[in-house]
């Protein structure tokens, strides 16, 4: 039985210690067995990744994965490694597996009955686990089955939720206990398979304070290893002491109390408690055969391992003093564990017992042990070293390939020629480094290098928001600056603006805005920015460590819904009014923009009858086919109107101007640019509004402010750079449109 | 401006920052030690209220035009650039993600009026409301440029001010939990 997330900690303690208070009293009939010594719990290390498949592979196997495993965690393929389940499977065993469907993704031919349970809506913490403990009765109660695997995933999604100190965490734990109770009660009853059946009850990796998992943090890598059975109970015990483990030591453990060959990759040591029952040479014959598996690896490691018979008579004392390799060791103890073996059989054979030979047993289990301890620590550490050179080499190569590209975009940049005067400004910062490009390719730089520490990825969202308010701070100083500029020198510039109109085909510029006023409105419009991005870093505090701050979508979480409600409607409205000013800023009365205007009226009262339809508070999704049926009309709607815009308006837009243009010297270039701009600019708009519509439609009711604060972030950019055409560059918008569009991924929104 | 501006010499100007530098030094160990950790919005009133005569008073005294505008002028500006700056500093703080919330305004406050002891009552002492003057101050392009002393003076430490707290709120995300990871008191280190 896996409980995915289960700390040891939980069950167990820590330090010798039992554990909370609270933690004993959610897991009762656990702690009763521990406590009357009929069951034996470990801590079992596990090695990181501690994400599930890659834990599950080595449970079964006994193998220690790497960090690979993870990249094929989202398309887990069959496990074709050697593992207990192949090895139960061969010698007849019936399997079924209940729970979830990673195991269906690694084992998919195996088992003779299973349910998987998808393990992507984490969070779901009710279904998954009763979807699993649904077919329990009948299984318990069926008899055609040999070995069932359940794995609870709903503890791993609570934990993800509200961390280890949720308030769901002890329903939970009392629910698992209640299954393990459940479990145990039918094993008992069955009088002849009492004594042949074992409850393993395992957890694939712990969780952080905060619920994470995937580190290597103690938390994330106590797992728990609990048997329960008859072969484990013992008259005498002490639960709490903290009896280490490695998670691979599950695997040959299992193997040799079934009778299976354990598995060949496998680097795990078996756990002696488990193994009271047997007597003294089966015991020693579990060791031997642990000790010939790990043998056989070693020798594939280095083939002249051990190849000679290293025993010394005199290696009873003084082996210490020689500092000798580790592999001398290793085949020092090995070769003495088969010297003591060999004696203790020959002893067997004979008539008499004596002390002499339970000495040499004694002296036959430390030599094993040893071996196997040492064999296994020593293979694991060979599975995640690391080929320093190579990885040096290749870093060096990337970085060499990095600089490359960047040598050679700049020789393209400062490449052709300027031919055109046009694209020279009357200001000649061509040839100079701006404060924001610098800023934009150190914030880049800053920004890589700041994924090399765990700390800042975890608060990516936070980097992003600093770099890009610093660009936009950055944009106010320049515009502050082209202030005070235009306030020295307004008599020189006044005559200029009127012929630096005419060929700007910038938007806005047609309006023929007075410097003056083109600067206070760029410094609005940045402020705009500014200020709706500091209220959307405020709505949702992300993150891992600061999550339990308050933000604003927790104050409006527990407030009134009548207040979400309004913010909702007043986000709409705006939508609404927003889209209607852009629409006569291009003062045209053709049909298709009142058209367009209607349509997206309509979405928008749309918009607002599925608002006032819908409940603000519920998770569970309300089968009301009036909303659903309002929700249908908005896309036809929408696409319709989308799509028509797209097609239509190169057309309405004329290409040759009918107006008379006496000086136009360049001919009818301008006008075509006039036209393509235009409907590119309706086109833009209508697609932009009509998504903003769509997301308020979509998005959980307390995400409609923020809908409309993007949107105004996205406008007044636009209308920013549109009266800046002069002074930055193209790839300065590019790389400001990638970073505002970077910013809003990373957080945790959720649809409806 | 046919007025006299009076050329302020580098020593002028170094020793006018070694004295700013040195009240703020005895201001800090007036607080005593931690007392920026323990308790920073005290720690820093009383940073404010050492350094603020001080910095008034030193570049009151190296204003560019002695004849037309007398010390208390001066120093009267330099007055009124204080909630100036400190609600321009306050602004840009929070813009990049300084709490905004009851129990942090009086900490942030007395931040901002630290910053703006820095950045902007230096230039409203010695430059008054001349228009060039601010120009340069904003821009970076007088480094290289301008040979006045009196430019770098009041630039190079307000752009070292800004560049300072900018840089000092990078340490904040780090797990490493010490108690001066908070953001104002990193900005303010």
């Amino acid at each position: 039985m896996v409980i995915d997330g289960l700390p040891a900690e939980f069950v167990l303690g820590r330090g010798g210690k039992p554990p909370a208070r609270e933690m004993m009293e959610s897991m009762p009939y656990t702690q009763s067995l521990l406590a009357g010594c009929r069951a034996v719990g470990y801590h079992a290390k596990a090695a990181p990744p501690t994400v599930t498949m890659p834990r599950l592979k080595a449970m079964v196997s006994g193998a220690i994965g790497g960090f690979l495993d993870v990249a094929l965690n989202f398309n887990t393929q069959a496990f074709l490694d050697d593992n207990i389940l192949d090895q139960l499977h061969t010698i007849g065993y019936k399997l079924v597996m209940l729970g979830d469907e990673t195991w269906i993704k690694l084992f998919p031919t195996l088992f003779y009955r299973q349910d998987g349970v998808s393990s992507f809506y984490v969070k779901d913490t009710v279904e998954v686990d009763f979807n699993v403990s649904r077919h329990l009765e009948s299984e318990l109660a069926a008899k055609d089955w040999d070995a069932l695997i359940l794995h609870y995933l709903g503890l791993d999604h609570v934990g993800h939720i509200g961390g280890r100190q949720s308030n769901l965490m002890t329903p939970k734990l009392k629910e698992m206990d209640d299954v393990i109770r459940r479990i145990h009660a039918a094993v008992t009853s069955i009088q002849d398979n009492s004594h042949r059946t074992l409850l393993v009850v395992v957890s694939d990796h712990g969780m952080t304070e905060v619920g994470n998992h995937g580190g290597s943090s103690y938390e994330e890598t106590d797992s728990l290893a609990l048997f329960i059975g008859h072969s484990v109970e013992s008259s005498h015990c002490s639960p709490y002491d903290q009896k280490e483990a490695l998670q691979v030591d599950l695997a040959p453990t299992l193997a040799l109390l079934f009778g299976i060959p354990i598995p060949k990759n496998n680097i795990g040591v078996l756990l002696p408690e488990l193994f009271n029952s047997l007597a003294d040479d089966q015991k020693l014959r579990t060791l031997e055969l642990n000790s010939w598996q790990i043998l056989r690896l070693l020798q594939k490691q280095r083939p002249a391992f051990c190849s000679e018979d290293c025993v010394d008579s005199k290696d009873d004392f003084g082996a210490d003093m020689l500092p000798e390799s580790t592999e001398k060791k290793l085949c020092r103890l090995l070769s003495k564990a088969f010297a003591s073996h060999r004696s203790s059989l020959l002893h067997r054979d004979s008539n008499f017992r004596s002390v002499e030979a339970a000495g040499l047993f004694g002296a036959a289990v430390d030599s094993y042990s040893g071996f196997l301890r040492h064999a296994s620590e020593w293979l694991s550490h060979r599975a995640t070293d690391k080929p320093l050179y190579l990885l040096a080499s290749a870093i060096s190569l990337m970085i060499i390939s990095c600089f490359s590209l960047a040598g050679i975009i700049s020789c393209i940049f400062k490449g052709p020629p300027q031919i055109k005067v046009e694209h020279h400004s009357e200001l000649d910062l061509d040839k100079n480094w701006h404060l924001d490009e610098v800023f934009i390719l150190m914030g880049i730089f800053l920004y890589v290098a700041s994924l090399g520490s765990s700390s800042f990825v975890e608060e990516e969202q936070y980097i992003w928001h600093f770099l890009t308010s610093t660009l936009y701070l950055i944009f106010l100083i320049k515009t502050v600056q082209s202030i005070l500029k235009e306030s020295n020198s307004t008599l020189v510039h006044r005559s200029e603006t009127k012929t630096f109109h005419k060929n700007n085909s910038s938007y806005l510029a047609s309006y023929k805005l007075i410097p003056g006023q083109q600067d206070g409105c760029k410094l609005y419009t940045v402020l705009i920015v500014l200020v709706a991005g500091r209220i959307l870093r405020a709505w949702y505090q992300g993150g891992i460590n600061w999550v339990h701050f308050p933000d604003i979508s927790k104050i409006l979480n527990q407030s009134d819904s009548s207040i979400v409600k309004s913010l909702q409607t007043i986000s709409v409205l705006a939508v609404v009014v927003l889209y209607s000013v852009s629409l006569m800023l291009l003062r045209t009365r053709r049909i298709l923009i009142i058209g367009l205007w209607l349509s997206h009226l309509s979405c928008g009262l749309l918009v607002m009858l599925h608002i006032w339809k819908s409940q603000v508070d519920t998770s569970v999704p309300i089968n009301n086919h009036s909303t659903t049926s309002i929700a249908q009309i908005f896309y036809v709607i929408a696409s319709i109107s989308v799509t028509c815009t797209f097609l239509l308006s190169p057309w309405i837009f004329p290409t040759h101007s009918k107006e008379a243009e006496p000086t136009s010297s360049s001919g009818s270039n301008p006008e075509k640019a006039h036209g393509l701009n235009h409907s590119v600019f309706l086109t833009g708009v209508t697609y932009t509004m009509f998504w903003c519509l769509l997301q308020l439609l979509l998005q959980q009711p307390i995400n409609a402010v923020p809908v409309l604060l993007i949107l105004l972030q996205i406008i007044s950019s636009v209308i920013y750079f549109s009266l800046e055409k002069s002074l930055h560059r193209q790839w300065v918008q590019g790389c400001r449109n990638a970073i505002l569009g970077n910013d809003r991924p990373l957080w945790p929104w959720e649809h409806q | 401006m046919g007025a006299e501006v009076t050329q302020v010499s580098a020593f002028t100007a170094v020793l006018a920052h070694a004295l700013c530098l040195a009240g703020l030094a005895a201001a800090h160990s007036l607080a005593g030690r931690g007392a920026l950790l323990s308790d920073p919005a005290h720690a820093l009133r009383l940073l404010v209220v050492c350094e603020a005569p001080l910095v008034i008073v030193v570049f009151s005294l190296l204003r560019r035009d002695p004849k037309r505008c007398s010390f208390l002028k001066a120093a009267a500006r330099g007055l009124l650039g204080l909630p100036i700056g400190a609600f321009l500093n306050a602004f840009g703080a929070i813009v990049l993600g300084a709490p905004v919330g009851i129990k942090y305004w009086i900490a942030t406050t007395y931040w901002s009026c630290l910053m703006s002891l820095f950045t902007f009552v230096p230039a409203a002492c010695v430059f008054g409301a001349s228009k060039v003057d601010w120009q340069n101050v904003l821009s970076h392009s007088i480094y290289g440029t301008s040979s006045n002393v009196a430019d770098y003076m009041i630039s190079a430490p307000s752009h070292g001010a800004v560049i300072g707290a900018w840089l000092g709120a990078w340490p904040m995300p780090l797990d490493w939990e010490r108690p001066w990871q908070v953001k104002i008191l990193t900005a303010t280190f």
